[in-house]
């Protein structure tokens, strides 16, 4: 039997720590639909005018004095949403191959320095991101490198290597070393064992390395910060800008799409994964 | 008898994290003929599985080589032997079907489609899974995994079969079951099937030959009734089947049969040939081999063990000694404590030479 007061503690306790984790992301929701321009946390109306605002489709009739100042530009925004996704789309594909490589090589061969390998590994996750962005940037700076695009996607292929090999890594570790050795009995070559078997099996862990690098690439700012040039600023990096001067409306806008597009993902992903496995 | 498979002095060695060099195949040779079922028996630790990988090619060799049909596969990889593997994990393919999984040799060999479809139809008809193509492995039960394995490792029509202890994940029923059918199966395909198991009643009841391995080497090769009647050693008596053991010093020789005493004065009967008074052997009598009469060794049942159709009895022989292990018919008066005598046939009693 089941106490009743405990159950309903334990109930009390699990909606008080969902109302903890989402309480600021509705906050922030709710604050983007307030037309109050002077202080958001006091409700005027519903105004649908800070979305409308960061697509420039407003920016024409808006008083100079006050919104459209907010904005810096809306192809300013644009250009930071692209090269975030650019950014993001480059550093996947590279972090991803690298890091499920790197992950097979070190569960399946035997080599010098493995151990040294794993553990070295494992350093780019756990450095602050701020001693990795000033490490990065004195490096490029050496090297005589121009900042731009390239040199972030240099540097977050740096760290985000190691959490695909962790995924991957983790998901290797529970596949039966036979299949391989199935595949090689059945007249498979190693590659056609690669091709066939390890990589369709390691597809999850390898999918689910490579959302987590595009999210924490879109996602940096401190790293970011260091190393990109004046001319290719991320979405991070330009809402940082745009903070730096008060928080204005239009950033709550930029937040809730950016949830939305989270969450779309998220259910994209669980979607897809719940298809593999019936 | 041709033989298809032919091992000359393999041999592999590890080294253990302390340094020392193991063998875990110290010179074995072993021939397997074209359609024999041969079973590679042993505790865990005497290299039965390391040979079957040295045969599979996961397993490189030390020394020696192996020949199969003729050509040396010693240098080859996995992939280039002619052989297939039914492996203790099965291990299936789960992200494929179970007619992928199956014609998986064929599709890696490049055959093409329609005529792959015709041999994984065969291939599942023949263990029994006919119609069960779709599924996937993780919708299947153990024992249908295990035809699946089956199906996927003779599709490619290998010569030798190789298996790793395929049954051992199975319940009792099952595995007699399966170790029919195996042998059935054997027969029909008439390929030679290498087989690793650690329990001797599987290998009794399905090899043509079984090869009984302790520490690296090849202890006796024979018949199911020749290791079981006429162990070559202590070792093997031990390992197949319940055994008594009677190190005895032979006392005299009258016409067709000897009398030997233990040192404890248990009297047994056995054979006369070749034997002469006062030299010291070890006699070997399987339970089954005792009778309860009213003659012959007088001692007390210690214990009765009720095993359904017969009765296991544990008698302390009234000269002292160990017990001697005694297999009753169920309904023989043998309560424990009372007294018995065990007669025993001496054309049964098999001798080791030496104390």
């Amino acid at each position: 039997m089941r106490n009743p007061w405990g159950w309903a503690a334990l109930t009390g306790f699990s909606l008080l720590f969902f109302v903890f984790i989402y309480a600021p992301l509705f906050v922030i929701v709710g604050y983007s639909f307030n037309s109050n321009p002077v202080n958001m946390m006091i409700w005027e109306r519903f105004t649908l005018d800070w979305y409308t605002g960061l697509f420039g489709l407003t920016e024409r009739v808006m008083d100079p004095n006050s919104r459209a100042a907010y904005i810096e530009s809306t192809d300013q925004m644009i250009a930071a949403l692209k090269t975030s996704l650019t950014v993001a789309a480059f550093t996947t594909t590279i972090a991803t191959v690298l890091g499920t490589a790197t992950a097979i090589a070190l569960a399946r061969y035997r080599f010098r320095l493995r151990g040294f390998y794993n553990g070295f590994l494992m350093l780019p996750m756990m450095m602050p991101d701020i001693v990795l962005g000033i490490g990065l940037l004195i490096f490029f700076v050496t090297l005589g490198m121009q900042l731009s695009m390239l040199t972030i996607v240099i540097g977050h292929c740096t760290f985000l290597t190691s959490y695909v090999f962790i995924i991957v890594q983790a998901r290797i570790a529970g596949i039966d070393p036979a299949l391989e050795e199935a595949s090689a009995d059945l007249g498979a070559s190693e590659w056609v064992t690669l091709r066939k078997v390890l990589l369709p099996q390691l597809a999850p862990g390898i999918l689910g390395g490579a959302l987590l690098a595009f999210v924490i690439s879109m996602d940096d700012l401190v790293i970011t910060y260091f190393i990109s040039g004046t001319g290719d600023t991320t979405l991070p990096v330009f809402i940082f800008g745009m903070i730096r001067r008060g928080v204005k409306p239009e950033i709550n806008a930029i937040a809730t799409l950016i949830i939305l597009a989270s969450v779309v993902i998220a259910a994209a992903g669980l979607w897809l994964r719940s298809r593999k496995t019936d | 008898m041709d033989s298809l498979l032919e091992i000359r002095g393999a041999r592999r060695e590890f080294v253990t994290p302390e340094g020392d060099r193991i063998a875990a195949l110290d010179g074995v040779d072993l021939d397997v003929g074209a359609k024999e079922f041969v079973t590679l028996l042993g505790p865990s630790g005497c290299g039965k599985t390391t040979l079957l990988r040295a045969i599979s090619g996961f397993e490189a060799l030390d020394g020696g080589t192996i020949r199969l049909g003729g050509a040396d596969l010693t240098a080859l990889p996995p992939f280039r032997r002619p052989l297939n593997t039914v492996f203790q994990s099965y291990a299936l393919f789960g992200h494929m079907t179970v007619a992928r999984n199956v014609g998986y040799a064929l599709e890696v060999a490049g055959v093409p489609k329609r005529r792959r479809e015709a041999e994984v139809a065969e291939a599942l008809d023949k263990v029994g899974l006919s119609g069960m193509g779709a599924r996937r492995p993780g919708q299947l039960s153990g024992g249908q995994r295990q035809r699946v394995a089956l199906a996927r490792a003779i599709v490619a029509k290998p010569r030798l079969l190789l298996l790793d202890e395929p049954l051992s994940a199975l319940d009792r029923n099952l595995r007699q079951q399966m170790q029919i059918e195996l042998k059935t199966l054997q027969d029909r395909l008439g390929i030679a099937f290498v087989f690793v198991t650690h329990d001797q009643e599987e290998a009794l009841t399905m090899s043509d030959r079984i090869v009984v391995m302790r520490a690296g080497r090849i202890e006796q090769i024979g018949a199911p009734r020749d290791i079981y009647r006429r162990p070559r050693n202590r070792f093997v008596a031990e390992f197949i089947g319940e055994t008594n053991l009677f190190p005895v010093t032979v006392d005299r020789v009258e016409g067709p049969t000897a009398l030997a005493r233990t040192a404890e004065g248990v009297e047994l009967l056995l054979p006369a040939a070749g034997r002469k008074p006062g030299e010291a052997i070890t006699a070997i009598l399987r339970p089954t081999d005792f009778t309860l009469a009213d003659k012959g060794i007088p001692g007390t049942v210690r214990s009765a063990v009720y095993l359904g159709s017969d009765l296991h009895l544990f008698v302390a022989p009234a000269a002292g000694g160990p017990e001697i292990r005694v297999t009753a018919r169920d309904g023989q008066a043998a309560e424990t404590g009372a007294a018995v005598h065990l007669a025993h046939d001496p054309a049964r009693v098999h001798v080791l030479e030496g104390g």
